[in-house]
This record gives C-alpha cells, structure tokens and sequence, in this order.
C-alpha cells in the first residue's frame, strides 16, 4: 500500500485515486493489448466449438470494433474497468458458459433501423 | 462429568483438549508478548491486556477446568482456547494494521447524512 | 490521541445526542398520547439496556480503531452502525471477528445501496452476528464506481457470493476477490441492474426470432409511453426520521458562506 501511495504522488496527479491495477495510460494500454490478443486468438476456437455462422475474418472484425468503440477513453480506471468486463466476457466465451445466442448479439442481425423520415415513420404505426 | 473424562465438546470440528491449562498459559502469554510491541497508549493493548490478563489469574489459580469454564463465562474450554488462537492472530495482524493511528480521511460531507 | 478522542466525541456522541433528540421527539409524541389516555400497542418500546450496550460497544470499537472508524451511531431500532472508511473494511472486520469481546464471525448479509447525488455513490452494508453474544452490528462503508473496495472474502467465506451480487448488480469492484464474476444477469447482459440510473424497463428485449433460429435480444420498444405512478402514501411512514424544526435555521446560518 506504502508503495502505490509513493507512486501516486510521484505521477503527481491533481486529485488523488485509488488506481484499480494500472498506475498510469500506458500500463492500461498493455492492459487492452493483452486482453485484444486473447480475443484475436479466441476467435477461431469460439467459432468452432459454438458452430457459427460466420467465419473467422468476420469474428476478428467484430472483436476489433468492439474494442474501437471504446477507444476514445483515456482515463486509466475506466480502462481497467472495461478491461476487468472483456476478460470476464472472455471468460464466459471460453468456457462456453454462453450459448449460441448470447455470441450472435454482438452482431445485430435482426435488428432493423429506425425509420428517421416521416412517412417510414408513419408506415411504421407508432412513434411518430 | 466430574471425575469423569470428557468425551466430546458437541461442536463439529472441536476436539476435546487434553491440557487446556498448558495450552492457554502459552496462547495467553504469546498474546501478552505480542502486546508489547504495540505503543503504551494504543487502546488496543489497553482492553485486552487487561481482559487476557483477567482471564490469565483464572487460569493459573483454578485448577478444576469446570470453575475455570464458568469463571472465564466464555463457553467450554474449548472454545476458550480457539478464542485465544483467533485474539493472537488478531494481535499479530495489528500491530502490523496499526489501527491506533489517527483517522486516514475524514469522510466527505454528508456522506453519512440520512435521509439525504 | 487527544486530537481521535476529540474525533469521536464530534463523530459517535455527537451523533447519539441527534438521536438522543429525535428519541426526544417521539417521548414527546408518546407522552401526548398517553395524555390522552390511549395506549398505542404498534409503538415499539424502548429498550434503554441495549441502547446503552450497543453505545458502550460502539465507543470500545471506535476507541480502539480511531484509523478507520468515521462514526458511530445506534439507531431507533438499537441498530449499532459502524461507519469506516474503505480502506479499513478488513481490519475493522478481521477485528470484529477475532476479538474475544466481540467474535462477530458470521456474515449474514452484505449489499450495497446507491445514493446518485452523493460524491461516493456506493454505500457497502455489512452485516454481522455475534452469536457468542447475540449481538449484531452494521458496518458501512462507501465508494463510487471506479474505486476498488477490498474484498472480504478472507476474512468471511460467505461473502464471496454476496459480492459476486454487488458487482453484478451495482459494479463495485471487489479487489482480491477469488472469483468475481456475473451471478444473477444473463451471459451478454449490459449494465448493473440496480443502480438508480438504470431505466425499469431495461435496455433490450428478448424474443424468438424464426428466421434465425434462436432468441434475439433487441433494444426495448415501448408501444405505450412509460406510465409513472404517484405511489407515495399521503401518511408520514416515518415520522422518527422528520428533522426538528429549530435545526435548519440554525444550519442555514452556518452553511452560508457554502452556498455561495
């Protein structure tokens, strides 16, 4: 504890937190690259063993969007607590806690677009 | 059950002691050197020095360990001596915890006002 | 030293005098009605033995640990609260269980409570039993939701699961925890459930899609706007919790310079 109360007041920070692993952006960043290439190399195995649709080019797609969503971050916490959320999602891949169902979210197949013109939106029936 | 051996405690995983006197004189005076490490005026050491030393004159002057089981008024002796074990952990972890110091941060204002 | 015992007295006596005052009230109100010569069996009594116990204790555990313990209070149930600060959630804990005046060593329920105006969101609630001495006691403590909060698994096995739940459903995160994953939502499930900015009706919405055969989930589509009920009754519930009247002009005039 004596340690991180030094390094802290070493990084100098204006107002003074509790880090949750990292210490500073680039700890966090090794973070997210390890936790990227644990997805990377996931992929091909979730694909096989949950028979999806889809190949391995377009799971590898989907990983790295997943991750650009987020890439306007910067806070080291923040990035620690989405880090903390993807191994533990990673981890429910792995072991195939989820189902087929589960993995085929992130895709959005059936979703449709909401109408945004006003005659789609009256063909629609509601929400005008 | 005077005279007689005791058999069992009646509580799961606590085996009768064969020389509790033996065993508490040793766990109370490792408490009481554990004691000593701390500052004089650390409430801590304060309470239980006192407390284990209450509890240590029971222990050396009642031979019979029925007496001595309602003279301490903790349950059996058994139970006494996990007690003792749980308070020398305790001690040991304190003196390391130092929980005499001053507050680390006040809390920030009406963090504890209720309702809000 | 001085200066923690001076603490307390501000943070535990100062606070006992404010039940001390409320406990006046509700004498007052039960005085009045046995004026009017009605009895009102509803009315708990009150148990000065125990409040006075629970207040004894509560002065020994803050006496001892001035580091971590912020307050203390019993409150009108002769609940004793102890409030730390989140750095001391395993020694006060360790201390609670291992202490031959206490031996609080059964958890019986750990939660949280989320509270969105305030700068630590989190409230940490621990409750313990002493069954050595038949007691209880309330620990709280606080946090927001980045700020890990220690896990107290190695000091109690059973709130492993319970902390599994408050991460699930609040997202304090339990650093040290063996374990810490969802309990309650389903796989692929966003958000903490019971956080107040959570809406009622959840984000998105599970059916059976034919075409793709399997259960899809799709953002929630309200075909009737979101109704909201006034479901407060017109009784006071809880008329121990009303302030007195005289305090608020007396804290408007030391708070003034905040305001502004």
């Amino acid at each position: 504890m004596a340690s991180t109360t030094a390094a802290r007041a070493a990084v100098g920070a204006a107002k003074v937190v509790k880090p949750i692993f990292s210490r500073d952006l680039d700890e966090a960043k090794r973070r997210v690259r390890e936790l990227y290439r644990a997805w990377y190399r996931e992929v091909p195995n979730t694909v096989a063993s949950f028979q999806l649709d889809i190949n391995v080019r377009q799971g590898r797609d989907k990983v790295r969007e997943m991750f650009n969503k987020n890439k306007h971050v910067t806070d080291p916490r923040v990035i620690d607590m989405l880090v903390i959320k993807g191994k533990m999602e990673l981890q429910e891949t792995i072991h195939i806690w989820k189902q087929k169902t589960h993995i085929m979210r992130y895709f959005h197949e059936t979703e449709e677009a909401r109408p945004t013109d006003f005659l789609s939106k009256f063909y629609r029936g509601h929400d005008p | 059950m005077s005279g007689l051996l005791k058999k069992t405690t009646g509580l799961v995983g606590l085996a009768v002691s064969q020389n509790p006197h033996e065993r508490l004189r040793i766990l109370y005076s490792k408490i009481l050197a554990s004691l000593q490490t701390m500052p004089q005026d650390a409430a801590y050491r304060k309470y239980t020095e006192q407390l284990i030393s209450d509890k240590f004159t029971h222990v050396k002057t009642e031979p019979d360990v029925g007496k001595l089981e309602q003279k301490i008024n903790c349950g059996q002796i058994e139970e006494v001596i996990f007690q003792a074990e749980c308070e020398l952990a305790l001690s040991r972890k304190m003196s390391e915890w130092k929980p005499w110091e001053p507050l680390v941060e006040e809390p920030p204002p009406n963090q504890w006002k209720w309702p809000i | 030293m001085a200066a923690s015992l001076m603490r307390f007295v501000r943070g535990g006596l100062g606070r006992s005098f404010n039940s001390f005052r409320s406990s006046c009230v509700l004498q007052q109100t039960r005085l009045q009605s046995s004026d009017s010569s009605e009895t009102s069996p509803t009315v708990k009594p009150k148990d000065a033995v125990t409040h006075n116990q629970l207040t004894a204790f509560g002065e020994y555990v803050s006496e001892i640990m001035p580091k971590y313990i912020q307050q203390v209070q019993v409150t009108c149930f002769n609940e004793l609260e102890v409030m730390i600060h989140p750095d001391g959630v395993i020694p006060v804990l360790t201390f609670l269980r291992d202490h031959t005046n206490a031996q609080f060593r059964n958890m019986i329920d750990l939660t949280a409570v989320d509270i969105p105006t305030r700068p630590n969101r989190f409230e940490i609630v621990y409750n313990l039993l002493s069954l050595r001495f038949n007691s209880r006691i309330r620990v709280k403590t606080y946090t927001d939701e980045l700020t890990p909060v220690d896990s107290a698994v190695t000091v109690h096995k059973a709130s492993n699961w319970y902390e599994r739940e408050v991460w699930d459903m609040y997202g304090v995160f339990f650093a040290n925890h063996p374990d810490l994953r969802r309990i309650l939502t389903d796989y692929g499930f966003e958000g903490h459930p019971f956080r107040k900015d959570f809406p009622l009706s959840g984000y998105v919405e599970v059916r059976y899609d034919d075409e793709v055969k399997r259960v899809v989930a799709e953002p929630v589509e309200l075909s009737q706007e979101f109704r909201k009920f006034d479901l407060n009754t017109p009784w006071e519930v809880f008329p121990a919790y009303r302030e007195p009247k005289e305090a608020p002009p007396k804290l408007e005039a030391g708070e003034a310079p905040e305001k502004k």
